[in-house]
């Protein structure tokens, strides 16, 4: 056996890749370089659109507060090669005040961002890409910031063309101060400005050592009535060069992003959910474990009706709350009467394909 | 407004319910919604006690 060292290997007709064992290495199919999380934008587990603060589609928060000045929602427009984006539309023509904001921002957690090295002198450079397309033309941008909003750095770029899609992307050199978290905290905000009055804006393409969102002369999406604005493909990665987006596979970017929310939707009537036993005569107790890890123990909600199904029968007016939370999986119970103790008890949807259980444990 | 829920075993506060959306939130740090909780407590705020099981 021997070693071989060399600065490159060039195929026979001296290109710059070759084959090794059947396989063309290239920076387009090198896996886990991206650091968004359904930067395609097709996991929409909430299905929902949003005016005001609060999550769109997975892994993007809808970033205002002032609510009622547009909608954000998922979106079937998208360049080629994509099939979804999000997309915000401006619902009046609002004159932004010097503190306000709207933006779409991805947390992204801090042990993602490790091998970044920021905060030390061995900061990395990383590129940010995306595809935007707005119905307004001018200089845009958006900022990336650490946890405790004290240090940002603002980027701008240009959209040049009307209702088409453009490919953006920025190289940032990687910061050497702050703190930046390595945990399950939020290591950077990926912010996305639609518009921010001035005491969010700053100069582009350096760091700051505040809490800025957009530059200087960002566009004011909202300040059109009816104005779009589209965005998908988002990409962060280490290193001065965007390479092709990362299409993970629709299973693989769906566990990704149950690490932070998990919808379980009914989609049937009387779909069964969690199994457990009657712990006494007014509480079935069941247990779920969850798919992924989530990042933390989540937070449980529901919407819709449901109904513990025990022995022979099936009892309904039935209130669903949770307990015992780890990262891991959760206790459901659901809250009724005339439960036969120690009886197995299923909790399901009561006549209702729309029930679903929620658990966030988003940044 | 929150709510304190009491364990089923323990019968001590485990869990605390946002009333305004009826979400059961964990006692976990690093929960945002938990540190949203500590922020409303931080504030002056109290919960409304458990019910004892």
């Amino acid at each position: 056996m021997s070693d071989l060292s060399v600065n490159s290997i060039l195929d026979a007709t001296g290109g710059a890749t070759t084959t090794i064992n059947g396989f063309t290495p290239t920076v387009s199919n090198m896996a886990g370089r991206n650091k968004i999380i359904n930067g395609g934008m097709g996991i929409d587990q909430r299905a929902t659109s949003v005016t005001g603060a609060n999550w769109t589609v997975d892994r993007y928060y809808y970033n205002t507060g002032t609510a009622s000045k547009g909608t954000a929602a998922q979106s079937a427009t998208a360049p080629t090669g994509f099939v979804n984006s999000l997309l915000f539309t401006s619902s009046s023509a609002y004159s932004v005040a010097v503190s306000d904001y709207f933006g779409f921002q991805q947390p992204i957690e801090g042990m993602n961002i490790s091998d970044l090295a920021w905060g030390t002198a061995d900061a990395k450079t990383v590129t940010l890409s995306f595809w935007v397309r707005s119905s307004l033309t001018g200089t845009f941008g958006g900022s990336l910031r650490n946890s405790g909003a004290a240090r940002s750095y603002v980027f701008s770029y240009t959209i040049s063309v009307a209702d088409t899609w453009e490919y953006k992307t920025i190289t940032i050199l990687g910061d050497t101060s702050g703190t930046w978290l390595t945990t399950n905290g939020v290591g950077i905000f990926v912010h996305i400005t639609l518009a921010a009055g001035a005491n969010n804006l700053g100069t582009a393409s350096s760091w700051s050592g505040s809490n800025l969102l957009g530059p200087t002369g960002q566009t004011s999406v909202v300040g059109t009535n009816g104005a779009t604005f589209y965005i998908t493909g988002v990409q962060l990665e280490a290193g001065s060069v965007a390479t092709p987006f990362e299409h993970r596979q629709y299973g693989q970017e769906l566990a990704l992003c149950q690490r932070y929310f998990r919808k379980m939707l009914a989609t049937v009537i009387y779909a069964r959910f969690a199994s457990g036993f009657c712990e006494n005569t007014t509480r079935a107790s069941t247990y779920i474990p969850f798919p992924t890890v989530m990042r933390s123990a989540p937070t449980f909600t529901t919407s819709g009706s449901f109904a513990v199904y025990s022995g022979n029968s099936v009892v309904t007016s039935v209130t669903v709350n949770a307990s015992d939370f780890t990262p891991i999986s959760c206790a459901i119970n659901g809250d009724g009467s005339g439960f036969t103790v120690g009886q197995g008890a299923l909790i399901l949807a009561h006549n209702d394909a729309a029930a679903f259980m929620a658990l966030s444990a988003e940044l | 407004m929150y709510k304190l829920i009491n364990h089923i075993i323990s019968n001590e506060p485990s869990t605390v319910q946002r009333l305004a959306d009826n979400a059961f939130i964990p006692f976990d740090p690093t929960n945002t919604d938990y540190q949203e909780y500590l922020k409303w407590l931080a504030e002056g705020n109290e919960p409304i006690p458990a019910d004892v099981l």
